[in-house]
């Protein structure tokens, strides 16, 4: 015996705005105007009340909490390139030119169209514009930002209330977008989810939670709650002026790298620039090198940095360790010196691409050995490295899927 | 979203193929926000899989991240034909990764909710499965790789199958002399011509051919998609319950 069921009715009008938002560009009607942060400019995290850190994520700039005077967990592992300010005078300044910033993006005008309450921005391609949202508003994969070849183009987005990103999403800058140029104005809570790829100035006027392993290009800051972190990569550097004042080092686990080859041992380790497999079930290092000249403080290479311009221009080093195969795959930790870009592959396939001074990741596959590439960029001249090595992924046993009853349609 | 990790660690009560994983943050925040995830459970990188959560107790699953939004549904821990645990996959987190957005099983088809983290754990699958109706096959993929492709019986016209976004609710081994046999991935979606079949809600399986004689690349069965037994022997041995399933035109 069998009823039919009535056809659903769909709601088509959303679903044709929906699939049209999801695949179309979303143009601006005006200009945002620019968001002058001040002396926030060297802080890479600036929290109102406290800030707080689990594991070792790593600041590129610096680092700063005013009213409030609790900075907990920046030790060793932790890495802050930058200078730590705790309630001093310059972190107090720093949340006034905040609180302006704060001011001055939220009262941009945004257009009618630009209105995006109710929309996720997973799956948009937004121009240049300053775009709202009266409640809240959710990232759920893959955000991108045309500046359609202007430099100088502004992106502001004013969120009512908070701001959530689903794991692994994305905001991604494509035809000349700056991230120093992207600004969120959170009239709350901002959340970004494991993984996240964030892009911009992060304004929140409470908290801000990063989850697990989440990289921003540009600052977070919070005026009146407290940050907290997991495990990040969080890096200013593309937007510090050359007029700031270099930061100084205040907690590094960076060890010196030596300027030197470091030779194949036997536990699985590689050659700089060497394509030798090893066995995966070992642990190992490599580190290429470029010449050794007199390199710079790691973490130091901030765009526009005075101090950088005078540094030799083949200073750069990396380290590449790899770990032997547990649970959560391979433990691939990439550190050195002027670290431009680390890229790294799985059977020639992208899997972390990351800007910052350091990289911690795992690597995994499906059952079967693959091959790990990682390819290291440095910020001057050095030439690029590349490791390979290899990792042995086990098979699992087949299933054996308990009984049951067939009430299935057939 | 990009989510991509895998897949050693096995989780109990998963079956095997539904792989421990990597989304280690999820997981951090799967098992009680008080829990300060540790570093080392970084998530792993792999170039694709999917996670997935495991249901250690019922939950209501709602329309928003909170406890007081409308409410949807009550999903039972346990799957109704085998009393293994659920396993849903996970299409997003909210609030510090306290709450997941999931794949809900059953009508409507392809429906999404959010379930609380609480009284949960984070796997991951490497496994996904492709029914293209109109070519008739079933394709199996690990990781982006497709591994294994199949020659199908799907629904007959006046019994399509259901396309969408769906995942394998659980697998099942059946009577020798059962319809179907020798064995069953019991799925998410339902027929949308039967509300019930044979005692059962009109679910849709991939299921074997026994006594079902209608030969392979033919659009005849009432919704379910059949293989040839050494197809469904095979599945059976490798697909989990949560594995990601995508049925097109």
């Amino acid at each position: 015996m069998s009823n039919r069921l009535r056809p659903r009715r769909l709601r088509r009008s959303v679903v044709a705005i929906a699939a049209a938002l999801a695949v179309g560009i979303v143009p601006a009607a005006a200009q945002a105007a620019p968001v002058d942060l001040a002396t926030v400019g060297p802080f890479v995290v600036l929290g109102g009340s406290a800030v707080t850190n689990t594991g070792p994520s790593v600041l590129n700039g610096g680092l700063g909490v005013a009213p409030g005077t609790s900075l907990t967990g920046f030790a060793a592992p932790a890495v802050v390139t930058g200078a730590t300010h705790e309630n001093d005078a310059v972190a107090s300044q720093a949340q006034a030119d905040l609180t302006n910033a704060f001011g001055v993006a939220g009262g941009q005008a945004v257009p009618p169209g630009n209105e995006l309450t109710g929309i996720d921005l997973g799956g948009l391609t937004l121009t240049a514009g300053a775009y709202g949202y009266s409640s809240s508003a959710q990232l759920t994969g893959q955000l991108t930002l045309d500046a359609q070849g202007d430099p100088n183009a502004e992106f502001v987005f004013i969120i009512g209330s908070t701001l959530t990103t689903a794991s692994a999403s994305s905001v991604i800058l494509t035809n000349g977008a700056s991230p120093c140029n992207v600004h969120w104005r959170i009239g709350s809570s901002a959340t970004l989810g494991t993984g996240t790829q964030f892009v911009g100035n992060l304004m929140a006027l409470t908290d801000i939670s990063l989850n697990d392993a989440v990289h921003v290009e540009g600052r977070v800051l919070a005026r009146n709650g407290q940050i907290s972190l997991i495990n990040d990569v969080l890096d200013n550097s593309k937007c510090v002026k050359s007029t700031e004042t270099p930061t100084t080092p205040t907690e590094t686990s960076t060890t010196p790298v030596t300027p030197t080859e470091t030779p194949v041992t036997p536990g699985g380790t590689t050659s700089p620039g060497s394509t030798t497999p090893t066995p995966g079930s070992s642990a190992g290092t490599a580190t290429p090198v470029g010449s050794p000249t007199k390199a710079g403080p790691a973490g130091s290479g901030g765009a526009g940095n005075k101090k950088d311009r005078s540094a030799p221009t083949r200073g750069g080093s990396s380290t590449v360790t790899h770990g032997p195969q547990g649970p959560n795959g391979t433990a691939v930790t990439v550190t050195g010196k002027k670290i431009g870009k680390v890229v790294v592959r799985v059977d020639n396939e992208i899997v972390e691409t990351s800007r910052a001074p350091s990289l911690k990741m795992n690597v995994n596959g499906t059952p079967g050995t693959h091959t790990v590439t990682v390819h290291v960029s440095y910020k001057d001249k050095t030439a690029g490295k590349t490791t390979t090595f290899r990792i042995h992924v086990p098979s699992p046993a087949p299933l054996t899927p308990p009984s049951g009853p067939s009430k299935f349609t057939g | 979203m990009t989510i991509r990790r895998d897949s050693v660690t096995r989780l109990p009560g998963i079956r095997r193929g539904v792989c421990g994983s990597a989304l280690a943050l999820l997981a951090a925040g799967a098992l009680g926000a008080t829990a300060a995830p540790a570093p080392a459970t970084a998530a792993a990188k792999t170039p694709t899989s999917r996670p997935l959560v495991l249901l250690l107790q019922s939950h209501t699953a709602r329309v928003r991240p909170d406890g007081h939004a409308q409410r949807i549904e009550a999903v039972a821990s346990r799957r109704p034909l085998t009393r293994v645990r659920t396993v849903l996959p996970v299409l997003g987190e909210a609030v510090h990764g306290s709450w997941l957005r999931v794949r809900l099983p059953g009508r409507p088809n392809g429906h999404t909710g959010w379930i609380a983290a609480a009284r949960t754990r984070l796997a991951s699958s490497e496994w996904s499965i492709e029914v293209d109706l109109s070519a008739r096959r079933v394709a199996v993929y690990q990781g982006a790789r497709q591994v294994r492709r199949f020659p199908a019986v799907v629904g007959a016209p006046s019994t399509p199958t259901p396309r969408g976004r769906f995942f394998v609710e659980e697998a099942l081994r059946l009577a020798p002399s059962a319809s179907g046999a020798p064995y069953a991935l019991a799925t998410s979606a339902r027929s949308n011509v039967y509300a019930e079949f044979e005692g059962g809600p009109g679910q849709i399986a991939i299921h074997g051919r026994n006594h079902l004689p209608e030969p392979l690349g033919t659009a005849s069965s009432h919704g379910c998609v059949r293989l040839g037994t050494k197809a469904i022997t095979w599945l059976a041995r490798h697909i989990g319950a949560g594995t990601p399933l995508k049925i097109t035109r």
